[in-house]
């Protein structure tokens, strides 16, 4: 899949794509053979850095569009807006392939180093209308010094995705995904536990020198101190929750633990390790 | 959390309950089979409770033949005499068999498994009993022997051990048939104690309250890695023992690999805090069982002189007496046999 998604994107725009999510996680910590075991539906694209988002998201989504990619309608706002529409109310550019609706690409980008506002919108001005590029406080944390491919474009380090997702619920909301009954929180935390399980707990003790520089560097003021001081609250909650921990538990088994037999058990533990090995050292630092 | 001892918040009587979680006051009670022992330990906790409103109080009666139905007939006649908010903030519960009934309810697995290393260690009995002083006592005559350290004084082997005059006269006693005494009225091993040691090794569990770990994450670390961890941590009072300590001692020993990590655990007050566990490692748990399969075992070493060595890495070496103990229980019989052996044969004396 990464080597459909860089042919179909512009060489020039390669360097400031980032692919994030379940599809990245499973790209560096899954054998070739196993990776097929991730479902994934959405595909996200990160376009960074943020100055030239809006010129390489046009470049991108341009270049789709006219090579028969077509844009996902069946979303709330799913039909492109006009220079009318609220940023707010933009659609996402969410493109399945020519050959298939079993997965789109979804392209985002990051917010203003520093600001951290919830969830905006940059609005992206196509031939076909008008859409928006979602920035979350923590997507640049996910895009981190992100690893090069073969392909061109790169990939979220595992490490980042999972401090993105440890910052992002750093409070334990109980927010449903749209249309199911998962808690979002336990989604993510869930591929938190699964990225480290798939790490291993040599891997992640080693985790809070580059989790020190990345949220640094994306938080310069006084703010990252904050952020690190409680960046393992969210977890602690899903750990002590059991059934929390079971949803989270059954989405890792549907995408980047399937087909292993990791038990809950094992996934509490790690989330024990995590903490113990390198949550706790973050929040820490002052 | 695991096994620790609270220092505070005394009754007017001079009474703590032995153990606390959270605001949970734990005593555990074993073998108390008489109802008037039963009394006297539940109006301790009374008063204590009444002096400290804010907290909890829990009596487990660990191998008790007071069954449950006696229990709640004598809870019973309590209720008439005891205040109402100390007994509501009361609960009595019995260990039988590695279960438990009458436990406060919603306290988790987590106190379960602090609960049963609570029990295993039988915290508020006595830290060291007279007949377990013996090997104490032979424990520290190997070490000075198989260390080449020559003979002692009594006076120094009450010290070593933390005992009286009449425990240590008693244990020399019962060795002097393997005692050399000079005549300024030292003693020092003559030769292996086979027997005694034997004897020792029987009730090894017990006497050094051994406790096991188990990895339950699915994916064990290297027990190298736990090693330098605990470096890292700057644990207190633990000396590496088992086959790596036996490499101290014995660098040439005929083994391969680390099949577990052993530690001793200096606590002379008797009170094996193990919290360091959780730190190393959380996935590592408490195993009941065992010959099941571990990869952390600790042991309380209860004498006062713990006679461990540093090590400029951190921690401590264990004794070579806790090691070959642990190489025994492993039934790593060749290399006991090859360890003690060669420490028997060292011509020149290591330095203290």
């Amino acid at each position: 899949m990464f080597k459909k998604i860089a042919a179909a994107i512009p060489k020039s725009v390669h360097p400031n794509i980032v692919v994030i999510g379940s599809l990245a996680a499973g790209y560096q910590l899954l054998q070739p053979g196993d990776t097929e075991s991730v479902r994934t539906k959405d595909v996200d694209c990160v376009l960074a850095p943020r100055i030239s988002a809006i010129d390489s998201g046009r470049t991108v989504a341009e270049k789709l569009l006219a090579a028969g990619w077509r844009p996902r309608t069946e979303d709330e706002h799913g039909k492109p807006g006009n220079a009318k529409t609220p940023e707010n109310d933009l659609p996402a550019v969410r493109l399945y392939p020519p050959d298939s609706k079993d997965w789109f690409i979804e392209l985002m980008t990051v917010p203003e180093p520093g600001k951290e506002a919830g969830k905006r919108w940059t609005r992206l001005e196509l031939s076909s209308g008008h859409y928006g590029l979602p920035s979350f406080d923590f997507t640049g944390i996910a895009a981190f010094n992100a690893n090069p491919t073969e392909f061109g474009i790169a990939c979220a380090r595992p490490e980042m995705m999972a401090l993105s997702h440890l910052l992002e619920h750093r409070e334990f909301k109980r927010v449903m995904i749209h249309g199911t009954n998962i808690k979002r929180c336990n989604k993510d935390l869930g591929r938190v536990l699964a990225i480290a399980w798939l790490s291993g707990p040599e891997v992640f003790e080693n985790w809070v020198v580059p989790w020190g520089k990345a949220i640094r560097k994306c938080f310069p003021s006084a703010r990252w101190a904050a952020l690190a001081h409680n960046a393992g609250a969210g977890l602690r909650e899903l750990l002590a929750h059991p059934d929390d921990l079971q949803q989270a538990a059954e989405t890792c088994s549907n995408g980047l633990l399937a087909r292993r037999s990791v038990t809950v058990e094992n996934l509490k533990v790690t989330g024990e390790r995590l903490l113990a090995f390198a949550v706790e050292e973050l929040e820490s630092w002052r | 959390m695991l096994p620790r001892i609270a220092h505070e918040e005394k009754a007017e009587t001079g009474y703590r309950p032995a153990a606390r979680w959270k605001n949970l006051w734990v005593e555990i009670k074993t073998q108390l089979h008489g109802f008037r022992n039963f009394r006297s330990i539940l109006f301790e906790m009374a008063y204590w409770l009444a002096q400290n409103p804010k907290n909890r109080g829990l009596l487990v009666l660990a191998e008790s033949r007071i069954t449950e139905n006696r229990l709640n007939e004598e809870m019973q006649r309590a209720a008439r005499v005891f205040h109402p908010d100390a007994l509501s903030r009361l609960s009595v519960a019995i260990s039988k068999e590695g279960r438990y009934h009458g436990l406060p309810k919603n306290l988790g697995n987590e106190f379960t498994s602090w609960l049963d290393a609570l029990v295993r260690k039988g915290s508020g009995s006595p830290p060291a009993k007279t007949r377990d002083s013996f090997y104490l006592i032979l424990e520290i005559l190997m070490h000075q022997w198989l260390l080449h350290k020559g003979p002692m004084t009594t006076d120094w082997l009450m010290k070593a051990v933390g005992c009286s005059y009449p425990t240590v006269a008693g244990a020399l006693g019962r060795l002097a048939h393997v005692l050399h005494r000079s005549s300024d009225r030292k003693v020092e091993l003559r030769n292996f104690p086979k027997e005694e040691w034997a004897r020792l090794l029987a009730a090894s569990d017990r006497i050094r309250s051994t406790v096991r770990f188990a990895d339950v994450s699915g994916k064990p670390r290297p027990l190298e890695n736990h090693l330098r961890r605990l470096e890292k941590l700057k644990i207190p009072n633990l000396g590496i023992g088992g086959v790596v300590g036996a490499r101290h001692y014995h660098p040439n020993l005929d083994l391969i690999g680390t099949p577990v990590l052993n530690f001793s655990l200096h606590c002379p007050d008797g009170v094996m805090d193990l919290e360091f566990i959780a730190k190393l490692d959380p996935a590592l748990k408490l195993v009941r069982d065992p010959l099941a399969p571990a990869q952390v075992i600790v042991h309380a070493v209860r004498r006062a002189n713990a006679f461990f060595q540093p090590r400029k890495e951190g921690l401590a070496w264990a004794d070579p007496a806790e090691c070959l103990l642990d190489l025994q229980e492993a039934k790593l019989e060749t290399q006991a046999g090859e360890f003690l052996e060669a420490l028997q044969k060292r011509v020149e004396k290591p330095s203290p």
